[in-house]
């Protein structure tokens, strides 16, 4: 069995103020388009041109996709068209993020199922 | 039937971003001379006509700065080269000439010929030398992210070459909806990340049909709980952002996003089905990124089938109607299953995205005639499972 070792990128890869790209301002446009459909009161409220950091641009994607989650479960605004599609779980209400400055990514992921691998194997 | 077809129930594709194959896998033709790779001879002009080699000098943040363009325009220009006359051969000669527009930095511009070294991406290059390496997976579109993209879900992009917004048009539906239509018993879903990262299908998919998503937590769930769709369509991390318990990097490779976190994004996707015994023993694992993010590959895309549709001269850019009738630029892409054998290399034969829907909706739906002309056209790739007994040395990753 080969084991690879997967390195860490460092604490400077994690860049919230990096200015959004040509990819996430086309996502935030897109997600616009949606939002402009939802009833009044679900309205993110938040003026997309004035988004210029990565971190604005994950708020903004958060808000509205969360709400469009959430409208689709009360049935009500945004063209909810629910095709026949009964494949999906809706994921779970997720809890505002707390403040904190560490960057981790994924490796409690890699720890963890690395470490059920080994128990199972041991 | 092979045993690997016959244990078959579940196919998971993962989508990266913006890599082209030499880039992330070009080096390994020095380790397998059958990986259609760089040979260090390939180069590129500069703006003076100076000759600009391949380097193995890519890192992995820092360096793609700003983002190498990858719109129809430029991409016209990376595989022509400039030449505007008709006809005309792709000749891969515009790269940096290309990325020269964006600063008009001579010496920067050459960072687009930067390729990694094996080492530097242990995950990549050691599913490419254990299971199956497509020669010849090409982006669908010779353009940006929406568009290719669009080809993995509908198998057309109906028109669109761009990131605007584009509009299905029946009778072709996404994979997802065929799926659950043909039989609400068949199971789809697509895992974004989380909530601050979503999706890139947004206008028809998310909007419209958002009990479509799951989340990548879910996704891991899932793959513990041996509850996973036949299909999964996996999404990357697409932002730095701040998460529940600490800062999140994102992990879709896009520049000039740190490629180790891909690396780990990868790790953990494959981990996830790779531990679960049962799962891995019916699950094939495609690894393949949406475009090349304008950075250079040796290998001209080829003419395909036209699509049915025609991007007139103002929605390409490049004052000619584009008829989907070449492919876009290669990418990596790595198909992982215990059935497949070790060190394969597929060659001789051509892939795109569109083989995605096509793969998926013929192993479960079989017949299905409401397909765009590429998708019908498009090549399938199960038939890769060949292994009668299944292997037993997958390769584990672990964080260092």
């Amino acid at each position: 069995m080969t084991v690879i070792r997967i390195p860490k990128p460092p604490r400077s890869a994690f860049n919230k103020n990096r200015p959004v790209s040509s990819l996430l301002k086309t996502q935030i446009l897109h997600l616009r388009e949606a939002e402009k459909k939802f009833p009044p009161n679900y309205h993110s409220n938040i003026y997309i041109n004035a988004i210029k950091t990565e971190g604005d641009a994950a708020e903004y994607i958060r808000r509205v996709t969360t709400t469009l989650h959430q409208l689709h479960r009360e049935g009500a605004g945004a063209e909810t068209r629910v095709g026949p599609i009964a494949a999906a779980a809706e994921p779970a209400p997720k809890s505002e993020p707390k403040q904190k400055s560490k960057p981790k990514s994924r490796s409690k992921t890699i720890a963890k199922t690395t470490a059920k691998t080994k128990k199972k194997r041991s | 039937m092979p045993a690997g077809l016959d244990n078959l129930k579940h196919i998971v594709v993962l989508m990266m971003e913006n890599r082209s194959f030499d880039h992330m896998l070009g080096a390994l033709k020095a380790q397998n001379p059958r990986i259609d790779g760089l040979t260090g001879n390939e180069s590129n002009p500069d703006t003076t006509g100076a000759t600009v080699k391949v380097q193995p000098q890519a890192q992995f943040q820092g360096q793609l700065d700003p983002d190498p363009d990858h719109h129809f325009p430029a991409v016209d220009l990376q595989i022509f080269g400039g030449d505007n006359s008709n006809p005309r051969v792709a000749n891969m000669q515009g790269f940096v000439k290309s990325y020269f527009n964006q600063l008009r930095d001579s010496k920067h511009s050459q960072k687009i010929m930067y390729y990694f070294k094996p080492e530097k991406l242990p995950v990549l290059s050691t599913l490419a030398h254990e299971f199956a390496v497509f020669n010849r997976w090409f982006s669908s579109i010779p353009g940006p992210t929406i568009c290719n993209r669009a080809f993995a879900h509908y198998g057309t992009s109906f028109g669109q070459v761009s990131m605007d917004i584009f509009v299905i048009k029946p009778p072709f539906k996404s994979i997802y909806e065929r799926m659950i239509n043909a039989n609400p018993a068949h199971t789809a879903k697509i895992y974004y990340y989380d909530q601050a990262s979503s999706t890139m299908e947004i206008v028809n998919l998310l909007q419209h049909q958002p009990q479509l998503f799951g989340t990548y937590e879910q996704f891991i769930a899932d793959c513990e709980k041996g509850s996973l769709p036949q299909y999964s369509f996996v999404e990357p991390n697409y932002n730095d952002h701040d998460g529940d318990s600490g800062a999140i990097i994102a992990s879709d490779q896009h520049p000039d996003h740190h490629v180790q976190e891909g690396e780990r994004f990868i790790a953990t996707v494959y981990n996830a089905i790779r531990d679960n015994p049962a799962l891995w023993r019916t699950t094939a694992l495609l690894v393949v990124y949406d475009e090349h993010g304008g950075i250079y590959d040796h290998v001209p895309p080829p003419a395909c089938p036209p699509d049915g549709f025609v991007a007139s001269p103002n929605d390409t850019g490049t004052g000619r109607e584009f008829r989907f009738d070449r492919l876009g630029v290669r990418v990596p892409a790595i198909l992982i299953s215990p059935w497949v054998p070790k060190g394969t290399v597929i060659d001789g034969r051509t892939f795109e995205h569109a083989s995605i829907p096509a793969t998926v909706t013929k192993f479960f739906l079989g017949d299905y005639d409401q397909r765009s002309p590429r998708e019908k056209k498009a090549d399938t790739f199960l038939d890769l499972l060949t292994l009668d007994t299944m292997r037993t040395d997958a390769p584990e990753f672990e964080e260092q």
